[in-house]
């Protein structure tokens, strides 16, 4: 087995002007862009990002050189010897205000008559929200190894999308598909962060593999993981919002900023979720929404928990909690006023099919957390307080959103995706999908799903290992869509074969493939087609209260109620739910750095950390019952949704001050509160 | 130079170099896989050994400093009962994990059970924190701890008994 090493650029934007390794022993050998036998680029929606940078770099730590080795001691010191030096250029670092050669993408959308709604709102209100950029901290760090296996390259790797990797792979050996056999290792949390980056770790392991002529291995130490690969894209959302005579929301004006980094791959996908999620889980019938994916050159941003859509929903959220305060409602009314129902209209000219669970949410929330009488009591001390010695500096704040799952939103991404099943002599059902690979939770949810429609035992329905050469393209595994698409793809192909049972001697195999119903569109300023196939519906409540010394928010409380359709295993996905809370409040209160410069550095990797678990608040976690048989709904993105928006809420109402961004800074509060 | 240690009860010896970390040895030369050398700076717990009864991240251990000392890895801590204890506990509580982070987890837990008999859940969860994951249910945790001290006590009392 050969380690790979990957020699970084030192610049963030320039062209290379000479690349020196030190004398390699026997052994050891530099792979160069002219090493690569196929085209140097991977594709990811669109956009393409090159295996190794030629002639020029576009962000700090990008990869313009590998060596392979068999000492990983000694390929770090070669490594480290080896000199990059480029011809530096003035980086484009400035995301919120920005040149249109930087612009990746751009979605306009314009729904009724906004100016005029403008123009005759009783109020109107204003405020920029900004989303930092989140480090994923997946279980394991990234890598891939590739291998002869007889005819075929054989690539080892931990992803969401094996035939992604298979193609890209492909792609850069200049070889035939069928020729890859992509075999995807176990993968652990992922919070969508090894959706398109495993395929560029798989195309430097299989072209030194290949270079060599032996196994190579890539293999990324957390470090270089931190600052090197894609975090969570970071987002600046300007709204601004009219309301009518009785405080209803008539119109709204949102300008969404996403920096993407270099290339800005995913950049359609994610710059598509957030407009179209833009006005949150709110009715509104005169909107203008402007967004751009914007290129800088810093390391490419990518999903997290979700593709997109979490940055509006913040935003949204953050801002319907402030229209509300400031005309002294309480938010849960304004909300209730506002919301979607069943027939609203949405942003694509849909209407809403079904009911939004928000009365009931709110009940249960309201009487779990005591929100109502809280929510008086903290404004009541916050508007009589004179300073920050006079009274608990606490607050509670409440947020309501939306998961939605289904197709692909930027319009040219492809949504086919299909699953196969068989069910052998023996009565034993095997399923295949590439989308396999991730939480045990959601292919016992599969498991389930197949059991039920046939009868059979759990036993007896197995999961085949999400083999390229031996599954079917199932699509990238993002959180929500292997709970909805993928497991509805695995109830058809049971029904197909349940249909045929009694009929056909076994074994039977059917397949199901994914259709959108009615794919999005975006032409002239207009935006239509179905956004969701399914959507799952969350409020939550957060209490904190501020250290009067330290002025550190210290939570008190989460209560998030969830109406996930038929929820399979409760207890499980409980589980997964506080585990997303934990994660979003570490994402409010602690976990931060700032890429501005260029990257990460070094020492944002030595500060960055989880939220240890003992400074934890209890988590309730309830379910909302749905009255009818529903179907089964991805529910992973949830905290994520709800909790900053509602921790942000608190927070302004203990602080007695407007944020806009969160972590909040302790500079802030003190500059809100007064020195202590 | 040649370091002379036990490793799982076994006496051992390996080639290191100065430069060597003790957590490549423990993979690389005697295949113990069950921990990982992630980040490499002694943050993640992945690579949590006991040497000499005390938890340490063997990323940062010095190879040649093993010398003459103890090593228990998960693959020597699975043979004994109380990696049962909290195994047994780990599944009555229903804890779901990763896969990557849960040797370093029994290891840590062990660890805070052989300093405090009846440890608070604050302590429970503030030893778990040792090995950061987005998988952590901290209810689950805490819940499969308070099983684990259940069944050890009971386990330690029947022995007693004997």
């Amino acid at each position: 087995m050969l380690y790979v090493a990957t020699i970084r650029s030192p610049s963030a934007r320039g062209s290379i002007r000479s690349l020196r390794f030190p004398t390699l022993p026997a052994g050891y050998r530099s792979i160069l862009p002219a090493d690569i036998p196929g085209r140097n680029r991977i594709v990811s929606f669109g956009a393409e990002v090159p295996i190794l940078a030629q002639d020029r770099v576009s962000y700090v730590g990008e990869p313009v050189a590998l060596i392979a080795g068999p000492d990983p001691a000694l390929l770090e010191e070669l490594a480290a010897a080896t000199k990059v030096v480029c011809d530096e250029e003035e980086p484009y670092l400035n995301w919120e205000s920005f040149s249109s050669d930087q612009v990746a993408a751009k979605r306009v959308a314009v729904v009724g008559d906004p100016d005029l709604a403008f123009s005759i709102a009783s109020s109107v209100q204003e405020e920029v929200y900004t989303s930092g950029a989140i480090e994923h901290y997946y279980s394991e760090p990234q890598g891939a190894a590739a291998a002869y296996d007889y005819d075929k390259i054989a690539v080892w790797c931990a992803t969401q999308w094996p035939y992604h990797v298979r193609d890209s792979v492909a792609l850069a050996l200049g070889c035939r598909a069928e020729e890859v056999s992509v075999r995807p290792t176990r993968l652990g949390v992922h919070l969508d962060g090894k959706l398109w980056y495993p395929s560029l770790l798989a195309c430097h392991a299989s072209i030194a593999s290949i270079a060599c002529g032996r196994p190579a291995k890539v293999l990324l130490t957390r470090e270089e993981d931190f600052r090197f690969t894609p975090k969570r894209v970071r987002s600046s959302v300007s709204v601004r919002a009219a309301l009518g005579k009785g405080g209803e929301l008539s119109a709204l004006d949102v300008r969404i900023a996403i920096n993407v980094g270099a290339y800005g791959p995913l950049a359609e996908e994610i710059l598509s979720q957030a407009v179209i999620a833009c006005t949150g889980a709110y009715a509104c019938p005169n909107l203008r929404v402007e967004g751009y994916a914007v290129l800088t050159n810093t390391p490419p941003g990518g999903a997290f928990g979700g593709l997109g859509a979490s940055h509006t929903l913040f935003a949204m959220e953050a801002h319907a909690n402030r229209l509300a305060m400031a005309g002294g409602e309480d938010p849960a009314d304004w909300k209730a006023r506002n919301v979607l129902r069943k027939g609203s209209r949405l942003l694509t000219g849909e209407i809403l099919k079904e009911e939004v669970p928000y009365d009931a949410i709110i009940a249960h929330l309201a009487a779990a957390s005591d929100y109502r009488r809280k929510y008086a009591g903290y404004e009541l001390v916050r508007k009589r307080r004179s300073g920050r010695a006079d009274g608990p500096l606490r607050g509670i704040g409440l947020a309501f959103a939306y998961q939605g799952a289904g197709p692909f939103l930027s319009g040219d991404a492809s949504n086919s995706y299909t699953v196969e099943a068989t069910l052998d002599k023996d009565l034993r059902l095997r399923i295949f999908t590439s989308a396999a690979g991730g939480a045990g939770g959601v292919m016992d949810i599969w498991r389930g799903s197949a059991a039920a429609i046939l009868g059979v035992g759990l036993e007896s329905v197995s999961i085949a290992p999400p083999e390229t050469d031996q599954v079917p393209d199932s699509g990238p595994s993002t959180l929500s869509r292997n709970v909805s698409v993928v497991n509805r793809l695995v109830e058809r192909a049971c029904e197909a074969i349940q249909k045929r049972r009694f009929r056909e001697p076994l074994p039977l195999t059917a397949r199901a493939a994914y259709r959108v119903p009615k794919p999005i569109k975006w032409e002239g300023g207009q935006v239509s087609g179905s956004p969701f196939d399914t959507a799952a519906w969350a409020g939550a409540v957060l209490e904190l209260e501020l250290d009067p010394w330290t002025l550190e928010p210290r939570p008190l409380g989460v209560w998030l109620c969830v109406d996930g359709g038929h929820v399979v295993a409760p207890e499980r996905a409980a589980a997964a739910l506080r585990s997303g809370v934990a994660d979003a409040l570490g994402a409010c209160i602690n976990e931060r750095f700032d890429p501005s410069g260029g990257g990460a550095g070094i020492s944002d990797y030595f500060r960055y950390g989880l939220l240890p678990l003992h400074e934890l608040p209890p988590i309730g976690i309830e379910f909302v019952e749905p009255e009818r048989r529903a179907p089964v709904k991805g529910i992973g993105e949830l905290p994520f949704d709800t909790v900053p928006a509602a921790f942000l809420s608190a927070l302004s109402q203990a602080a007695d001050a407007a944020f806009s961004s969160l972590p909040v800074p302790t500079a802030r509060l003190i500059g809100a509160l007064g020195a202590p | 130079m040649t370091v002379s240690f036990i490793l799982n009860g076994e006496d051992v010896s390996a080639n290191v170099r100065s430069v060597d970390r003790l957590s490549d040895i423990l993979r690389d030369v005697f295949g113990l896989v069950g921990l990982r050398s992630d980040c490499r700076c002694g943050r993640c717990g992945r690579c949590f050994v006991f040497l000499d009864g005390r938890l340490v991240p063997s990323c940062i251990v010095p190879a040649f400093s093993a010398r003459g000392r103890e090593i228990i890895t998960i693959e020597g801590f699975a043979q004994t009962e109380e990696y049962r204890d909290i195994a047994e506990g780990f599944k009555a509580a229903g804890v779901e994990t990763c896969g990557f982070c849960e040797a370093p987890k029994i290891l840590a837990l062990a660890d805070l059970l052989e300093r405090s008999s009846r440890p608070s859940p604050r302590e429970i969860l503030a030893q778990i924190s040792a090995v950061p994951c987005r998988c952590t249910d901290p209810d689950a945790i805490v819940r499969a701890a308070q099983a684990v001290i259940e069944r050890r006590a009971k386990r330690i009392y029947r022995r007693a008994g004997q």
